[in-house]
């Protein structure tokens, strides 16, 4: 049937066409515009596209456009207000829904009004500068609905209490939510903005303000940045389900803001709970949540670096001064190396291995570490511990393991040298006792201090390993050459090259006379081999393993030390020796003679010589005897010497005299160095780079410096400008 | 059920047309058949086997069908354009016919497709293509404004005075520069919706807080929506204006009393600078320059001023910067190439004879030759012919010519196509290159 109409409804368009009815335009129109208000009637189904799009052209064809534009805004306005009395209508919750509903409708009704005019939209719109038809819609909804002064409020008004509730752990409708602000979207980012977003942030930046003043109150720092940390997943996820996407860093920066930014000192600091305390009892969890939070405002890392710098600063340097500590230098570095334990999992469990934060735990360790002057001397201790028995039953990665934490700890060490001087007279001391464990980790150090410091600082260190292995050749030989010395008492050798080792004051004592015939045997066939080279005894350091029988036939092996030895060997012809006879005939300097006696006479266990009068300590009048009652469970007893393993205090003036006095000549090579390629240079500059070429040495002194300077200007490798006493120049 | 479910039936003017839904989806949405059959429109129309009423032409319904069907565009002889064109605008497939009407621009391909007569008196000034195939042509005082039909819209002219240049803003819009008249504010620079003919507004130049009268010469634009030209005013303002194309607003301002006479100016993109041309005869001598408004100075210029006077004297006539080779190109009254190194100062020409394989009928009247660039390929106008050069080494590739109207005055390319202007009897020529057949 509705062909038929359609096709009267031509035949009466073509006449109208002909006969140009004045009234044309205003006849069209309303059919038109009856459409339009069917179309947001819900009545569309008895309207004819054909017909209408054909009006729709016609209209414009025949330059009635402006006609039918302004037509289409006169009575979507009329409806859109219809449109906004009902939604203001609407009571309570469904205000929303009402909103979205029509919403719904007047999206569709556009839709169908521009595919009825979209000749004009395509023609007329473009070249008269009109706004399109569907936008036009959508201006149209912004003005009369949006923005009508009773709709506007009370929907922002709403949506912000939604927020609220949600906020406050309600379940609220956020599809409905979505659709709303979906369409605030559409109607442009600035209704969006304007009408929401601006508003949205106002209020939430007063949430949480008061939120956070609360969670201050009455939270402990942990449980605090907990909440925080959920406020924040929240509000992100409030962004995925219903705002905008731009909204999110907005939304974030605000709860950033008035959730840590404002409290930022207070957090730290918060007694009990805050940086320090969490840093003290490792709570990784808390600490990575506020290195997660602090890190998205600004300055938020740098607190947390500053707080914990100061804190490893205290309590390093509480650890290093500690006293107590002193007393034992390996539990003093085995401590340091568990603090740096600690720091570097916090590091890495909770900060992310930030750089930064390595860095300030580097510097930290690097400022007190060099608090204490002995901490040189400490480290290499710890090795010397570590390689005289502690890595026994380790493995070859655990030892590597360990050695790589004492190098860390050395790169710390701004008095490298000293550390050098010390691991030196460890090292001789292992070497020459034969005590080292484990000669791979011995040389496994050494190729670390190497790449770390240069050839320079290890080439004599090496030369004391090369020393040993000749020794080893220079024994068999001796024995090869003369194999009936086997039966007698056996010496063993060690030649060391003046220089790689550290100096000993030289004392030979006087040797029985079996040993110093044997010694005499060896010195001819040494220098017979090797010309040109003085051979000195170092009594001082050897050992010896003698076959002793006590008063009731108690047979025991005794090891002991050379000077030991020598003592012992005296009462072979002799059952009672006073300290002067013992002194005279072994001519062993006091000191060193009166703590060997100590350790022989006064050490219980060990006691292979009784004392007249008992008493701890050895006296010049006192009288030795050999102490028939000796027992032991084992057949060897090794006797030690009572040695302080840590330096007494003249030896530590003496070794710090050593190293200052080492550090002469080096100071003044960097000094010629640096003048001979700069021909001329002020004294700032000289100190400047003195300092930086010494760095991985040690730290210069710029008196020192100076003095150097001085002496060199005195021995004429420098001198000063005649005008410019500042000024240096280099005298070739 | 067995038969195609999408079959559609119309009845267009009495002719019975039958199809699918799926042809007529290539219409897309934005047009009648898009919005036919939209969810919203079909309640009336549940049955399949009805035929839809079209009150149009059946011929023009044939040839859209196959367009739609196939993609290819075929107007029989009987068949009037405009009329095709008008029933086109109806279904809303304006778009898909001027889309098949011709291809991609090539020089090397292109096909005289129709010439256009006009009414105008006096000979012809310039002739400026559009974005999307119309043109725009200046005769005297006015300009005719034709859209990619060919039908011409309203004639623009800015109170009656002399045009110096035409340039499209975009499809619908168009700037003319012309001569100012003494003592009044008429002349200068307006911008025109191009198919209502209708001024949207004048751009001034302001000096010293007041509006003054000037004579605009040249425009080039630039893709940052600034427009260019070459201005003389009343006192001071010699120099290149430059505007906001979206507001009107004069931005800046680059005096210079030697560049208010420029011929040619030309926005370079990859340099960001505008190329600045004056050329014999308007001057004795011929003076490039390069400008780059950043630094509010002259960063290259070039000069025939002293350079060696040749057997057969070269004067430069046009010049266009080629920015691929960092060159400019110029050409003579005898259509010989030249090229000026722009990467150094003082350079001389380096003429090409090559190019000049043959020359065009001379005619009673001759114009001075003229360049465009389009996408490589290199144009150059001489007499009634135009020459096509491609490369880097610019290789005569072919030569468009058609002896009616007398030698060409003008030619501009744009909306892949290439209008001819020719100085007598008031014809422009369109050239296109034919749409591929799949």
């Amino acid at each position: 049937m509705s062909n038929q109409k359609k096709r009267n409804f031509q035949i009466e368009a073509f006449k109208h066409r002909v006969v140009v009815d004045p009234k044309y335009a205003d006849k069209t129109w309303k059919i038109l515009e009856h459409a339009i208000d069917e179309i947001y009637n819900h009545n569309a189904s008895g309207l004819s596209f054909e017909e209408l799009y054909r009006n729709a052209y016609n209209m414009v064809l025949h330059k009635f456009g402006e006609r039918l534009y302004t037509g289409l805004v006169t009575t979507m306005t009329a409806h859109l207000k219809e449109i906004s009395n009902s939604i203001e209508a609407a009571q309570g919750d469904m205000f929303l829904e009402e909103l979205n509903r029509k919403w719904n409708d007047h999206n569709k009704a556009l839709q169908m009004i521009r595919d009825i005019l979209m000749y004009m939209d395509r023609t007329y719109i473009p070249s008269n500068q009109k706004t399109p038809v569907h936008e036009l819609g959508l201006n149209l909804w912004r003005d009369n609905i949006i923005h009508f002064i009773k709709i506007q409020m009370r929907l922002l008004n709403t949506l912000l209490e939604l927020v609220k509730k949600e906020r406050t752990g309600e379940v609220i409708n956020r599809g409905l939510m979505r659709n709303i602000i979906k369409m605030l979207m559409d109607l442009g980012s600035s209704v969006y903005q304007e009408d929401f977003e601006k508003p949205f942030l106002e209020v939430s930046a007063e949430f949480y303000r008061g939120e956070s003043q609360k969670f201050i109150e009455c939270c402990d720092c942990g449980e605090y940045l907990k909440k925080a940390e959920r406020r924040l997943n929240e509000e992100i996820e409030r962004v995925t389900h219903y705002l905008d996407a731009k909204s999110e860093a907005k939304i974030t920066n605000v709860v950033e803001k008035e959730m840590i930014a404002n409290h930022m000192l207070r957090l730290v600091h918060m007694e009990n709970s805050g940086l320090v305390n969490m840093l003290l009892d490792d709570k990784y969890e808390d600490l990575g949540r506020m290195y997660n939070l602090f890190r998205r405002v600004p300055n938020g890392l740098s607190t947390i670096r500053d707080v914990m710098t100061s804190h490893l600063r205290e309590t390093g340097k509480q650890l290093v001064t500690d006293p107590e500590r002193l007393k034992d230098p390996v539990e003093f570095v085995q401590r340091l190396l568990d603090e740096k334990d600690k720091d570097d999992s916090i590091i890495s469990l909770a900060f992310n291995n930030d750089k930064t934060f390595q860095n300030a735990l580097n510097s930290s360790f690097e400022y007190f570490i060099n608090l204490n002057a002995r901490s040189p001397e400490f480290i290499s201790l710890f090795v010397d511990d570590k390689l005289r028995k502690g890595l026994k039953d380790v493995s070859e990665e655990d030892v590597e393991i360990i050695l790589d934490k004492v190098m860390m700890l050395f790169r710390y060490l701004q008095e490298k040298d000293v550390f050098e001087k010390y691991y030196k007279q460890h090292l001789a001391k292992r070497l020459l006792s034969g005590k080292t464990v484990s000669d791979d980790a011995e040389r496994s150090l050494i190729v670390k201090l190497k790449t770390e410091c240069g050839y320079q600082f290890t080439s004599k260190l090496e030369g004391m390993f090369t020393d040993m292995r000749t020794s080893q050749d220079t024994m068999q030989g001796f024995y090869a050459k003369y194999p009936e010395l086997v039966d007698g008492p056996t010496l063993v050798v060690q030649v060391l090259t003046t220089g790689s080792w550290p100096t000993q004051p030289s004392a030979t004592c006087n040797l029985p006379a079996e040993m110093s015939a044997l010694c005499e045997k060896f010195r001819s066939y040494y220098l017979g081999t090797h010309t040109g080279r003085r051979l000195s005894w170092q009594t001082n350091m050897g050992t010896a393993d003698i076959k002793a029988t006590f008063g009731k036939g108690q047979k025991h092996e005794l090891n002991v030390s050379t000077y030991q030895m020598c003592v012992l060997m005296l009462f072979n012809n002799a059952d009672r020796l006073s300290y002067k006879e013992i002194e005279q005939a072994t001519e062993i300097p006091a000191s060193d003679l009166k703590r060997c006696l100590q350790s022989m006479a006064c050490v219980k266990g060990k006691n292979v010589l009784r004392k007249e009068p008992m008493s701890k300590d050895i006296g010049e009048d006192d009288a030795f005897f050999v102490n028939d009652k000796f027992t032991s469970k084992f057949y060897k007893v090794k006797i030690g010497t009572v040695v302080a393993q840590k330096e007494s205090e003249p030896e530590k003036q003496e070794t710090r005299q050593r190293v200052e006095e080492d550090r002469k000549p080096q100071i003044e090579a960097a000094i010629v160095r640096i003048m001979k390629s700069r021909r001329v240079l002020d004294h700032n500059n000289i100190i400047t780079e003195v300092t930086k070429q010494l760095q991985s040495r040690f730290l210069a002194n710029p008196t020192e410096i100076k003095k150097r300077i001085e002496s060199l200007i005195e021995r004429d490798f420098l001198e000063r400008d005649a005008n410019d006493r500042k000024l240096y120049r280099y005298l070739a | 059920m067995g038969v195609q479910k999408d079959r559609i039936k119309f009845n267009v003017g009495g002719r019975v047309f039958e199809t699918t839904a799926t042809t007529l989806a290539n219409a897309g949405r934005d047009s009648y058949f898009g919005a036919l059959f939209n969810d919203d429109w079909d309640l009336l129309h549940s049955n399949n086997s009805q035929e839809f009423f079209i009150d149009g032409n059946p011929e023009c319904f044939s040839i859209l069908l196959d367009l739609l069907r196939t993609g290819y565009l075929h107007i029989p002889s009987n068949v009037p354009e405009r009329l095709l064109y008008r029933e086109a605008a109806f279904y809303g497939l304006i778009n898909h016919v001027r889309s098949a009407k011709w291809g991609p621009f090539n020089g090397n391909r292109l096909r005289y497709c129709k010439s256009v007569t006009g009414r105008a008196p006096g000979d012809g000034t310039a002739i400026r293509a559009g974005p999307d195939g119309g043109c725009a042509v200046a005769h005297g005082s006015m300009v005719h404004v034709f859209d990619w039909m060919l039908e011409e819209h309203p004639p623009i002219n800015l109170d009656y005075q002399r045009v110096n240049d035409i340039g499209w803003v975009n499809a619908d819009s168009v700037v003319i520069s012309t001569c100012e008249r003494l003592g009044t504010p008429d002349g200068g620079m307006g911008l025109f919706t191009s198919s209502t003919g209708e001024l949207r507004y004048k751009f001034n130049v302001v000096h010293g807080n007041q509006t003054k009268s000037f004579t605009a010469g040249a425009l080039s634009f630039s893709p940052d929506y600034k427009i260019f030209s070459s201005c003389k005013g009343r006192s001071n303002e010699y120099g290149i204006g430059v505007w906001d194309q979206v507001t009107g607003k004069q931005i800046d301002f680059f005096y210079e009393s030697s560049l208010g006479d420029a011929d040619k100016l030309q926005w370079l993109n990859g340099r960001n600078c505008l190329l600045v041309a004056t050329l014999f005869p308007r001057k004795d001598n011929c003076y490039i320059s390069i400008l780059d408004f950043r630094q509010k100075r002259m960063v290259w210029s070039w000069s025939d001023i002293g350079a060696l006077v040749t057997v057969d004297e070269k004067r430069v006539r046009d010049a266009i910067a080629i920015e691929e080779t960092n060159s400019i190109c110029v050409v003579n009254e005898y259509e010989d190439l030249g090229f000026i190194d722009l990467r150094m100062e003082g350079g001389g020409v380096r003429w090409s004879s090559r190019s000049r394989l043959s020359t065009g009928n001379m005619l009673d009247e001759p114009c001075y030759p003229k360049l465009a660039l389009h996408e490589g390929q290199l144009f150059s106008s001489m007499n009634d012919c135009i020459s096509v050069f491609c490369g880097p080494d610019c290789v005569l590739t072919s030569r468009l010519r058609r002896s009616d109207g007398g030698s060409i005055c003008d030619f501009s390319i744009g909306g892949d196509r290439l209008f001819a202007l020719h100085s007598e009897e008031n014809v422009f020529d369109i050239w296109e290159t034919p749409p591929p057949i799949l």
